[in-house]
């Protein structure tokens, strides 16, 4: 029994496929709800979904320059991370599958994978194209990064526990979101960093470098990273949601929050524009990661 | 030119084109990069050569105009309008005043449709979709307009030689003015937009600088001379149909930067707004067309007009014939193409889109023939290619 109930847990549910569906849907809302205020009319509710089966009915091209196996591996690699990362999140306002001590760390640098993936992924073609966009990725990936993981540290610091399921039980009696204004807003827009959302889609910009560290990929290969990312939209959500929004309690509690944050995602980019990269890593590392620091520190001396 | 196998040498050139996102038509850029900084520049122009200006050797000159309306899809009035005005001149027709002054007004509200197209395209260039979606959205009040006007949304086909097709009701004249009403403001928005929202001001603030000097010395034209503060419009320096009679004053801008070029394409519209409005007021009573000879007297002559993107050149040649001898036609972008590869050294990757957007490029209007030469790198006249071509098709 315990086996099936392990692999329930990993394929099914709350991780595997209701995650990847989830991660559709919301994926979905994104699209529609940029283009509804973008007054475009936006892809119907299945388009996620099509896509990806289309892609992976597809055959995938092997380009001739390549290593194959780092190819082909890349993406699973990719998209295994994420998925794990996602066992210790409290996904659809259940209890995090696993969790030890130690957890979050864990989890954070399962969902830098991706990224890091892609980077690699695109420079191991010989496209002009992917090599730009994977130095971009790369880069951008150094400036929000160490923001990124402070600012999801800071209510760890805060509660005295490097475990997600503790954290979160701290933030259901604290108010985070006011004792720590600043990393929640360094956590939500490092997500949008992390996502490759506009302002900070230079590493996949259409009209510089067509599709970036992606361009020379198809079907399987291009539809695992696109799951990746949709899986990575879902943690990251629920992460931000659960640390700095008062713990995630129950389903209802999951998609509210979760909802409300995708909801001002959705405002900032359309709001923005396409930053370059020298202009991102500015950003993060002029104002980001300073910011964040001293967030830190006080948080650091209000505890002692 | 080299675009491939340099990856382990110094240079790592980026191609963008002939096919790219950011490139609506072919060309072909190649930009060396050192890291993201773009060190040099080269072009590639002619994909999209149609030998326009040939086939109007084979028709006569009322076919011609079609044909020659058809060189530009955004700017389809001002081709037909400079070719119609060197004809009517080669033929010395006086055309009536009302004529003039609706061809005018069509191509006023062909500027609007421009200028609000190329809004929409830099900011996509830019990554700013919402604007590119919003511009567009109220691009479509234009397009009703010119549709309600002429009965066609692109090729209005506005001009007959001697005169214009339709005439402007005052029903007409109440919808053109509903219309601007509300795309003057919306312009106002989008002035507000591209002066003062600091993340797109990031993209277009000093990016792209073209001085005066350089924009003197590289012969720019249109928008993108006036925001380098060169007086170059053709409606105020030699005007042309009815623009004597409703003078434009231009709009400068000094910068030379992106936000220039943006700030001079905007401010442009109000005064297009203004221009219809006043020929809608004091439209000349009178005929639409007079009567045009069907062969054209012998003679060559040169006519220009202000287009969207700058001054349209054209050279049109008659042997007295009812065909044409020769038509000569040089669009804007290609007066502009040189001013893309000086300013684009320097910047980034990232701004190369922008900055070829900035001269807001049309490339089908200004792709010509390339010269066709032997071994010996003597070229062909034009005898020589034809007999060349069916000697080779019989040997296959």
């Amino acid at each position: 029994m315990d086996v099936l109930r392990t692999l329930f847990t990993l394929m099914i549910f709350p991780g595997g496929l209701f995650i990847l569906f989830n991660g559709m849907v919301y994926e979905w809302a994104d699209r529609k709800l940029v283009a509804r205020l973008q007054n475009r009319v936006g892809p119907r509710w299945f388009q996620p979904l099509a896509d990806m089966l289309k892609l992976l009915a597809k055959e995938e091209v092997v380009p001739a320059s390549v290593d194959a196996r780092l190819f082909i591996g890349l993406p699973v690699i990719a998209l295994a991370g994420v998925l794990t990362a996602a066992l210790y999140l409290p996904i659809a306002g259940l209890p995090p599958a696993y969790g030890f001590p130690g957890d979050l760390i864990v989890t954070v640098y399962m969902l830098s994978l991706l990224t890091l993936c892609t980077g690699i992924a695109g420079a191991n073609t010989n496209n002009r194209f992917s090599l730009v966009g994977a130095t971009r990725t790369l880069t951008q990936l150094f400036s929000y990064e160490a923001p990124f993981m402070l600012a999801m540290l800071g209510p760890a610091v805060a509660a005295g526990s490097w475990q997600i399921g503790e954290v979160m039980a701290y933030a259901a009696g604290h108010p985070v979101i006011l004792t720590q204004p600043v990393g929640f807003v360094i956590a939500l827009i490092g997500l949008m960093g992390k996502l490759e959302m506009r302002p900070f889609d230079a590493p996949e910009a259409e009209t510089e470098i067509v599709a970036g560290a992606m361009t020379e990929y198809s079907g399987r290969g291009l539809a695992l990273f696109y799951l990746g990312r949709y899986v990575e939209l879902i943690a990251g959500l629920t992460l931000v949601a659960a640390f700095y929004l008062g713990g995630i309690q129950n389903p209802l509690d999951y998609f509210v929050k979760t909802l409300a944050l995708l909801l001002v995602l959705v405002g900032l980019q359309t709001l923005m524009t396409r930053l370059r990269i020298d202009q991102t890593v500015g950003l993060w590392w002029r104002y980001g990661t300073l910011l964040v620091l001293l967030q830190w520190f006080v948080t650091l001396l209000l505890r002692s | 030119m080299s675009t491939d196998g340099n990856l382990s040498g110094k240079r790592f050139i980026v191609p963008i084109g002939p096919q790219h996102p950011a490139l609506k038509e072919p060309g072909h850029f190649s930009f060396t990069v050192d890291g993201e900084i773009v060190t040099d520049a080269s072009v590639r122009l002619g994909y999209a050569h149609r030998g326009i200006e040939k086939a109007t050797e084979s028709r006569n000159w009322t076919q011609s105009l079609y044909l020659l309306e058809r060189i530009c899809g955004i700017c389809s009035h001002v081709h037909a309008l400079a070719y119609c005005l060197g004809v009517e001149k080669l033929a010395g027709v006086e055309v009536p005043p009302r004529a003039q002054a609706i061809r005018v007004l069509v191509a006023e509200l062909e500027r609007i449709h421009s200028h609000f197209l190329w809004l929409g395209v830099a900011a996509h260039e830019a990554g700013f979709d919402t604007l590119f979606m919003y511009t567009w959205r109220d691009r479509e009040t234009v397009m009703d307009i010119l549709e309600a006007l002429t009965g066609n949304r692109v090729n209005y086909s506005a001009n007959v030689l001697g005169g214009v097709k339709f005439d402007v009701t005052p029903e007409i004249g109440d919808t053109i003015r509903r219309g601007l009403e509300f795309l003057e403001g919306r312009t106002h928005h989008y002035l507000e937009v591209v002066t003062t929202d600091q993340v797109f001001l990031q993209r277009t603030r000093g990016v792209g600088v073209m001085s005066l000097e350089q924009a003197e010395t590289l012969g720019v034209v249109g928008p993108t001379a006036r925001a380098s503060g060169m007086i170059r419009d053709i409606r105020v320096e030699a005007p042309y149909a009815a623009y004597a009679d409703y003078p434009v004053q231009p709009v400068l801008a000094e910068a030379g930067d992106l936000e220039a070029r943006f700030i001079v394409r905007i401010k442009e519209l109000f005064e297009s707004y203004r221009i219809i409005r006043q020929i809608l007021d004091t439209l000349p009573v009178g005929e639409l067309q007079t009567r045009m000879p069907r062969r054209v007297k012998a003679g060559e002559t040169v006519s220009r007009v202000e287009a969207p993107r700058g001054e349209l050149f054209y050279f049109i040649k008659s042997n007295g014939t009812d065909n044409p001898e020769r038509v000569k036609v040089r669009t804007p972008t290609l007066c502009n193409m040189a001013s893309v590869l000086v300013t684009a050294v320097g910047h980034q990757l990232a701004d190369m889109p922008m900055i070829l957007a900035g001269i807001d490029p049309c490339f089908s209007c200004n792709d010509r023939t390339v010269i066709v030469a032997d071994a010996d790198g003597a070229a062909y006249t034009w005898e020589q290619i034809r007999h060349h071509g069916i000697a080779f098709y019989q040997g296959k």
